[in-house]
């Protein structure tokens, strides 16, 4: 990767995630408009975190939230909580 | 005056327990346990593990909600309890050392020569099958990150939270979040796109 590309794709996730000021913001547009690897680089990084974020949740097996909840009730026999 | 940092039923849930009426308690673990258990899965990778993380999590938040003052939401304060019983886990099982992940291995030498396939969820219920290899090389991908990397990941891209609040949860800097952040998500886009790869080519 170029030099002035390795300056930029530093900050790509930033740039994403709209934590950069305005300044910085378009001097990574304007090298993107030049850059057709950095391009390349933002497009797979943006769909990287887009498939990363629909990664479908577990749902808790149901012995472990009886077991979470038989320890619970065996704290609460057992002292109670810390009160301030 | 700024937003309250605690939504008004949570606010009440709170109160109730610190009132005596510890059944709140059980409420409380009903909005969080999955969210929690999940967290616990994709840090540690194993059921078993995850299960010690939520246990440890809410038996902790049992003991000392009494004196919580609500300075943070309860959502922020139970991650960063789970945050550390991740930490003394990892600590308890020696198995997993740290490592810094360098920019310059996750970046492309040429940038015209690399290209990333990054697949898409499919939303057709026949191909279930894909759906569910995709979602093991994801989670393989995931467990692969050093240990400080997937909690950064997982806090940010999983959970939602912002740099700052991730930056909270895990007593580190917010520029240390960036930093790992990106670097984790570089690394989880070469991994992800190299199995693809070699998926397809199996196929």
């Amino acid at each position: 990767m170029h030099e002035g590309c390795m300056k930029h794709a530093e900050h790509i996730s930033e740039f994403l995630d709209g934590e950069l000021d305005e300044a910085a913001c378009e001097e990574i547009r304007a090298h993107l408009r030049d850059c057709p690897a950095c391009r390349n680089c933002l497009e797979s990084l943006k769909k990287t975190v887009e498939v990363l974020r629909r990664l479908p949740r577990e749902t808790v097996p149901a012995d472990i939230k009886q077991r979470l909840r038989a320890s619970l009730r065996e704290c609460m026999t057992q002292g109670g909580p810390t009160r301030a | 005056m700024s937003e309250p940092a605690t939504s008004s039923e949570e606010h009440r849930l709170i109160e109730l327990f610190k009132q005596g009426h510890e059944d709140a308690m059980e409420d409380i673990i009903s909005r969080y346990e999955e969210a929690l258990y999940n967290f616990g899965l994709r840090m540690c990778g194993q059921k078993q593990d995850a299960e010690d993380i939520i246990q440890d999590t809410f038996l902790s938040a049992y003991r000392y909600l009494d004196s919580f003052r609500e300075e943070t939401s309860l959502k922020n304060w139970l991650y960063k309890i789970a945050a550390n019983a991740c930490f003394r886990m990892r600590r308890k099982k020696k198995c997993e050392p740290d490592y810094e992940l360098s920019l310059e291995d996750l970046l492309p030498g040429d940038g015209s020569a690399d290209t990333f396939d990054i697949p898409d969820w499919t939303e057709d219920p026949s191909e279930n099958l894909l759906r569910n290899e995709l979602k093991t090389v994801i989670e393989e991908a995931v467990h692969e990150l050093p240990p400080l990397y997937r909690m950064v990941f997982n806090l940010r891209d999983m959970e939602g939270f912002s740099t700052e609040e991730t930056a909270t949860i895990m007593d580190i800097t917010p520029q240390a979040v960036k930093t790992r952040l990106h670097r984790a998500r570089l690394f989880l886009r070469q991994t992800i796109s190299e199995r693809y790869r070699k998926d397809v080519a199996h196929a």
